[in-house]
């Protein structure tokens, strides 16, 4: 898919509170929650923004 | 490492996993219970409030894990007048503070001393499918992956669930069934022992704030937002802040802790069991869709769980047509109120602050024999009859 937007998972501990919100609202089941690290699957997401709706903390960012 | 086989594997150790396990243990099964994390309840994500009515019947005992018995539970309007609940007429809804660490290693020592066998560090990655039937899951123990074959798998891995997805059970949330949380434990706090307190209104959009007490001076506060009302990223902090900012008895307080958290407020699931797999607690969406709360519910379906899992293996059928017993036994305990309480809080979310005033403002005026939804529609209905026609649905 071309231009997509970029999306970041600030997971190193800054803002995340590794609660798994946003693994478990994830329609396309592409957010890993692996204890103190988030990813997500970069070809499978398609920056529908629910997660960074879900963070409470605000640590998705879509540009 | 070696593979290994059991009779059921139950994937994550949070209440409704230990008591899964436990009860299928009891019924004669061999167990295996995983965890991914390395401490069983720890970090904690949860306000720590429950009931306890119900702790007996599925062979809980109290324990160190107690820290405040409350009276019952304040309910705040917009305009901070208050309606108070004591323990009897909440019912179910009010009872402890607990420490929920301590709660959840009790469950899992349960478990244990039941004859369960338990690993820590050790994440499912994968489910095991045979001819469309889920065979067990590919796990991760420190680091070395290999497979458990288990004629019957649980899914107990809470909110984020991987484990229903993977065997093709739908577990998706629409963003008007999720509230996103977050919390403080605060220190030198106005929190009162006797009671459990809720704040409702704009202050917390299409969820509320609670304060649970801990201890005399220090108390759990949250916010839980529902994501379809989110504007900015990290309204549930925002919010929080801005409601301890406006509480004089909490914005002298200091925080000591922070938790967050996603928890579903959705209706139940249509379908929780497959060939050889079973979903319990959150991962099956059993929280309650008014209060949040998923411990009782997730500890009751786990001892069905358990139970009728054990009878499958030794009925030597682990069919979706046998675990049918576990689908009926939790519904018949639970469905009714949470699709009740589903259809109760689609409601509560959509009412402006004036309404949620005129309906606390009624209520305190009733000496509530039995507090029912249909007494307190009663009573707006007497005392502000323009706002009942919001309620009609219900009457």
């Amino acid at each position: 898919m071309p231009n997509k937007k970029s999306l970041h998972i600030e997971s190193s501990g800054q803002l995340c509170v590794y609660c798994g919100a946003c693994v478990g609202i994830c329609p396309l089941n592409c957010i890993y929650l692996d204890e103190t690290r988030i990813t997500f699957d970069e070809r499978v997401c398609t920056r529908c923004e629910i997660c960074v709706k879900a963070c409470p903390v605000g640590a998705i960012e879509i540009g | 490492m070696e593979d290994r086989k059991t009779d059921v594997l139950v994937i994550g150790a949070g209440p409704a996993g230990s008591m899964t396990a436990k009860w299928a243990a009891k019924h004669g099964a061999n167990v295996l219970m995983i965890e991914k994390r390395q401490e069983i309840g720890s970090p904690v994500r949860c306000g720590e409030g429950m009931s306890k009515e119900w702790l007996h019947d599925v062979g809980i005992r109290p324990g160190r894990w107690i820290n405040v018995e409350v009276e019952g539970a304040r309910i705040f309007a917009p305009n901070e007048k208050v309606f108070e609940i004591n323990e009897k007429h909440a019912g179910n809804e009010v009872g402890y503070v607990v420490e929920r660490d301590g709660f959840d290693k009790q469950l899992a020592i349960d478990a244990a001393n039941a004859g369960v066998e338990v690993k820590l560090k050790t994440a499912a990655v994968a489910i095991l499918k045979e001819h469309g039937r889920v065979v067990g899951a590919k796990v991760k123990e420190f680091g070395q992956t290999y497979e458990v074959r288990a004629p019957i798998t649980v899914g107990a891995d809470g909110f984020e669930s991987q484990v229903g997805r993977w065997a093709g059970i739908p577990t998706n949330i629409a963003t008007r069934d999720m509230d996103t949380c977050l919390q403080y434990r605060m220190t030198n706090v106005d929190s009162d022992l006797r009671y459990c307190d809720f704040y409702l209104g704009k202050c917390a959009p299409g969820g509320y704030v609670w304060i649970f007490p801990k201890a005399e001076g220090l108390a759990n506060v949250g916010i839980g937002v529902q994501v379809s009302q989110v504007a900015n990223p990290a309204d549930a902090r925002t919010y929080l802040d801005r409601w301890i900012d406006k509480h004089p008895g909490y914005a002298k307080g200091k925080k000591i802790d922070m938790v967050g958290g996603g928890v579903s407020i959705s209706p139940p699931l249509k379908q929780t069991v497959g060939d050889g797999i079973m979903l319990v607690g959150d991962a099956a969406r059993m929280i309650d869709p008014l209060t949040g709360g998923g411990i009782a519910n997730g500890c009751i379906a786990g001892k069905i769980c358990g139970t009728v899992a054990a009878e499958a293996v030794a009925a030597g059928d682990v069919s979706k047509e046998f675990l049918q017993k576990y689908e009926k036994g939790w519904r018949a305990r639970i469905e009714e109120k949470l699709y009740r309480n589903w259809l109760a809080k689609e409601k509560l979310v959509t009412l402006s602050d004036e309404t949620f005033d005129k309906v606390i403002d009624a209520l305190q005026d009733v000496r509530l024999e039995k507090l029912s939804v249909h007494n307190i529609l009663k009573a707006v209905r007497d005392k502000h009859p323009d706002v009942t026609r919001e309620f009609e649905a219900f009457l």
